[in-house]
C-alpha cells in the first residue's frame, strides 16, 4: 500500500466537505480516475468518520443531517462563523505547537491546557502591574512576555521532574492541568474578583492598550497572526537548526543521542519549556484578544484539542496550522449542535476523536514521540 | 473527624481502586492505557442510564462493565493492530468517551439515579470504628477489597499471570512458547476497560449518586499516575487510591469544620499528593515496571 507511505497533505487544511455521506464511494471513484493518494486518502478519512459520527447521531434519533448543516453553518458557512472558527483555531494551534516541540524530543507534553491557562494568568498579571500606562504595543508585547513565561515555568516542573527523578513527564504534565485550573478558580473567586461582577466570579475586563484590537467582523484579532508567526519560527527552527536537529535525534533515539554526547537532559527540559512558552502566549492572545478576562472554565479543552492537533499534524508546526483550523471548526460546530439540534456540544468530541483515530491508525509511524 | 475522612477516604476510592487494577492489567501486558479515563465515563454513564431504564443497579453495574470494555477495545484495535502511539491513542479513546456520554448523557442530567444500597456487613458493622470506615458500605466497595488480593494471586501465582507478565517484559519469548502477545494484551486491555467501567459504574451509582457531564475529572487519569506510583502492584495501588480519596475527603471535612485555610489550597492537595509522592518515588520506581511497556511488538 503506497497511500501508507504518502506525506499528510497541506490539504488537510481543507474545510470538511460540506455534509454528505458518500465520502467512502467518492474515494474508489478517485481511485478510478487516478488521483494521487492524498486525496484519496483524505476522501475516505473525511467520508468514513462523517458517516460514523451520523450513525451515533442516528442512535441518538437527531437527524445526521440536519446536524452536519448546522455545524457547517456555525463554523464554516458565513464570514462571521470563519472568523470564529479562526479565533478559536488560535489558542488551539499554540497549544499545539505547546505538544509538538516536545514531541520532535519523544516527550509528551499533555500540560497545554494548565499551561494555556497560566500564560493567562501570566498576562494579566502584567496587565494589572502596567496599569495602562503604556501604548499598546508594547503593553501588549510585555503582556505576551508575561504569558509565555508563566505557560514555561509551568512546563518547567515536569521537564525538571523528568531529569532529576524521571518522574513520567505525560503524567506530572496532566495532573498540572487540574491544578492550574483550581488556580484559575481561586483567582476569579478570591484575589482578582472583578468588584463589579455582582456575584460572578471572573476578573476585570482587559481595555485599552491592554486589547487586541478588533481587525475584522465583531470579534476577530491579529492573535491570529502571532500565532502563524510562532508556527513559521518553529518550523525554521525545528528543521534548519541544530538544536532541531539535536531534537529530532533524541526523540528517534535517546540512547544514540546519550553516546553522542549530546545533553539529553538540557534539551528535553528546553524543548519542554519552549512549548510551555507557546501555550502560555496562547493563552495571552485568549485574554488579550477574544475573551478580555479570567474565567473559571476558560479554555477547558484547548489544551487536549491542541494536543490532538499536533498528533493530527504529526508534530510539524506549519502543518499544526490546518490542523488546528480543522479542530477548532469541529469544536466551534459544537454550539451549531447546542442551539439547533438540542444536543450537547461536547458530542463533537467524538467527530474529533475519529478524525484523530483514522490519522493515528492509518499506518505510517509519525516522527518523533516514538517509544521511549 | 478521623473516621469522616477514612469513610469518605475509602467510599471515594473504591472507583480508582477499580480503574487503577485494571491498568494494572494492561500495563502488566505491556500497554498503557489513558482511555481509563473514558472507560470510566462510559461505564458511570451506562451503569447510570441502564440501571433506570430498567430498575435494576445490577444489570446497570453490568451495562457499564460492558461499556468500559467496549471502549477499551478500540485503543486494542488501533494500539495492536494499527501501531499507533499508545499515549495518542489512549487520550483519544478519553475524548471518544467524553463526546459519546455528553451525547447520549444529555437526557440522564437530574435524572433520579437507582443506587447501589449500602449493605452493611452483619457483625463487623457494629465494630466500633473501623465497622463504619470498612463495613458500611456499597457492595462494590466489598469487592474492590476482594479484587485487591485475588488480582494479587492472580498476576503472580496462577498460569494466566504469568502469561501476562511474559508479555509486557519479553513478548518475543512467550511467542516462542507458542503465545500471541497481541492476544494476551487484547484480553488484557478488555480486563482493564471493564474493570474501569466497572469503577465508573460504583462512582455514579453509589458513590456521587448522580450523573453530570465529564463527572469523572480525570478520576482515570489519576489511577494511570496511581499505577506508575504503585510500582504496578495492587496493594500499593489500594494505598495511593485511598491517599488520593482520603485528600479529597480531608479537603471536605476541613471546609466543613470551618477551617481558615483557603478552600482553594486545599482543593488542589489531592493532585499535589499524588504528584509529590509521584516524583520521590519516581527515582526508585523506573526499573519496576514492565519491560516492554509501550514498545510496539509486532507478533
Amino acid at each position: 500500500m503506497t497511500v501508507l507511505d504518502a506525506p499528510v497533505p497541506v490539504e488537510a487544511d481543507a474545510p470538511p466537505p460540506p455534509p454528505d455521506d458518500d465520502g467512502g464511494a467518492g474515494g474508489l471513484a478517485a481511485r478510478a480516475a487516478g488521483l494521487p493518494a492524498v486525496v484519496l486518502r483524505w476522501a475516505i478519512i473525511v467520508g468514513s468518520t462523517l458517516a460514523i459520527f451520523s450513525a451515533f447521531l442516528v442512535a441518538k434519533g437527531a437527524d445526521p443531517l440536519a446536524v452536519l448543516e448546522s455545524m457547517w453553518d456555525t463554523a464554516l458557512g458565513t464570514p462571521d462563523s470563519a472568523g470564529e472558527t479562526l479565533i478559536r483555531a488560535t489558542p488551539l494551534l499554540l497549544a499545539a505547537l505547546a505538544a509538538a516541540v516536545p514531541a520532535r524530543a519523544g516527550l509528551f507534553n499533555l500540560g497545554g491546557e494548565g499551561q494555556l491557562l497560566m500564560g493567562a494568568i501570566g498576562a494579566i498579571a502584567v496587565a494589572d502591574r502596567l496599569g495602562g500606562d503604556w501604548p499598546t504595543v508594547p503593553t501588549l508585547t510585555a503582556m505576551a512576555f508575561g504569558g509565555a513565561a508563566l505557560g514555561a515555568l509551568w512546563a518547567l516542573l515536569p521537564a525538571l521532574l523528568k531529569v532529576a527523578t524521571r518522574t513520567n513527564e505525560a503524567i506530572s504534565s496532566l495532573l498540572l492541568n487540574y491544578i492550574a485550573g483550581i488556580i484559575v478558580t481561586w483567582l476569579c473567586f478570591e484575589p482578582w474578583k472583578d468588584p463589579t461582577s455582582l456575584g460572578q466570579a471572573y476578573s476585570r475586563e482587559l481595555e485599552g492598550p491592554e486589547r487586541f484590537p478588533v481587525i475584522w467582523g465583531q470579534r476577530v484579532h491579529p492573535g491570529i497572526f502571532v500565532g502563524l508567526g510562532a508556527a513559521v519560527v518553529l518550523w525554521l527552527v525545528l528543521r534548519r537548526t541544530t538544536w532541531g536537529f539535536k531534537l529530532k535525534v533524541l526523540g528517534g533515539n535517546p540512547a544514540a543521542a546519550r553516546r553522542a554526547g549530546l545533553a539529553v537532559g538540557g534539551l528535553s527540559v528546553a524543548a519542554m519549556v519552549v512549548g510551555g512558552a507557546m501555550a502560555g502566549l496562547g493563552g495571552m492572545i485568549e485574554v488579550a484578544g477574544t475573551e478580555g478576562r479570567l474565567r473559571p472554565e476558560l479554555l477547558a479543552g484547548f489544551g487536549f484539542i491542541g494536543f490532538l492537533a499536533s498528533w493530527l499534524a504529526k508534530h510539524d508546526p506549519l502543518k499544526a496550522v490546518g490542523a488546528s483550523i480543522v479542530l477548532g471548526a469541529i469544536a466551534v460546530g459544537g454550539s451549531g449542535l447546542k442551539i439547533t439540534a438540542g444536543l450537547s456540544g461536547g458530542a463533537v468530541n467524538i467527530l474529533m476523536a475519529l478524525v484523530l483515530f483514522a490519522v493515528l491508525g492509518w499506518g505510517s509511524r509519525p516522527a518523533g514521540a516514538e517509544g521511549r | 473527624m478521623i473516621e469522616q475522612v477514612l469513610i469518605g477516604s475509602v467510599a471515594g476510592g473504591t472507583c480508582i481502586v477499580f480503574a487503577g487494577l485494571g491498568e494494572i492489567v494492561a500495563e502488566r501486558s505491556g500497554v498503557i492505557n489513558l482511555g481509563t479515563e473514558g472507560s470510566m465515563l462510559c461505564g458511570a454513564l451506562a451503569a447510570y442510564a441502564v440501571g433506570i431504564e430498567t430498575g435494576s443497579p445490577w444489570l446497570g453495574v453490568l451495562a457499564g462493565i460492558a461499556a468500559g470494555a467496549a471502549l477499551a477495545a478500540v485503543h486494542a484495535a488501533l494500539v495492536l493492530h494499527r501501531n499507533a502511539n499508545q499515549i495518542a491513542v489512549g487520550l483519544v479513546v478519553s475524548f471518544l468517551g467524553i463526546g459519546i456520554t455528553a451525547l447520549f448523557g444529555q437526557s440522564y442530567v437530574g435524572q433520579g439515579v437507582v443506587p447501589l444500597d449500602t449493605w452493611d456487613v452483619p457483625g463487623l458493622s457494629s465494630l466500633p470504628f473501623l465497622g463504619p470506615v470498612l463495613f458500611e458500605h456499597d457492595p462494590l466497595t466489598y469487592l474492590s477489597f476482594l479484587a485487591v488480593p485475588l488480582s494479587v494471586w492472580a498476576i503472580w501465582r496462577t498460569r494466566a499471570g504469568l502469561v501476562l507478565r511474559a508479555a509486557g517484559e519479553g513478548p518475543e519469548v512467550l511467542e516462542i512458547y507458542g503465545t500471541s502477545a497481541r492476544r494476551v494484551r487484547w484480553i488484557a486491555l478488555l480486563v482493564g476497560g471493564a474493570m474501569a467501567g466497572l469503577g465508573g459504574a460504583q462512582l455514579s451509582t453509589a458513590a456521587t449518586l448522580n450523573w453530570s457531564e465529564q463527572m469523572t475529572v480525570g478520576r482515570g487519569y489519576v489511577a494511570v499516575a496511581l499505577v506508575i506510583f504503585a510500582g504496578w502492584h495492587p496493594v500499593k495501588l489500594l494505598g495511593g487510591a485511598y491517599l488520593f480519596s482520603g485528600a479529597i475527603a480531608l479537603q471536605l471535612q476541613l471546609q466543613a469544620e470551618g477551617w481558615e485555610l483557603s478552600r482553594y489550597l486545599l482543593e488542589s492537595l489531592p493532585y499535589v499528593t499524588v504528584l509529590v509522592v509521584l516524583a520521590l518515588l519516581s527515582r526508585r520506581r523506573i526499573h519496576g515496571g514492565p519491560a516492554a511497556l509501550e514498545k510496539v511488538f509486532e507478533g
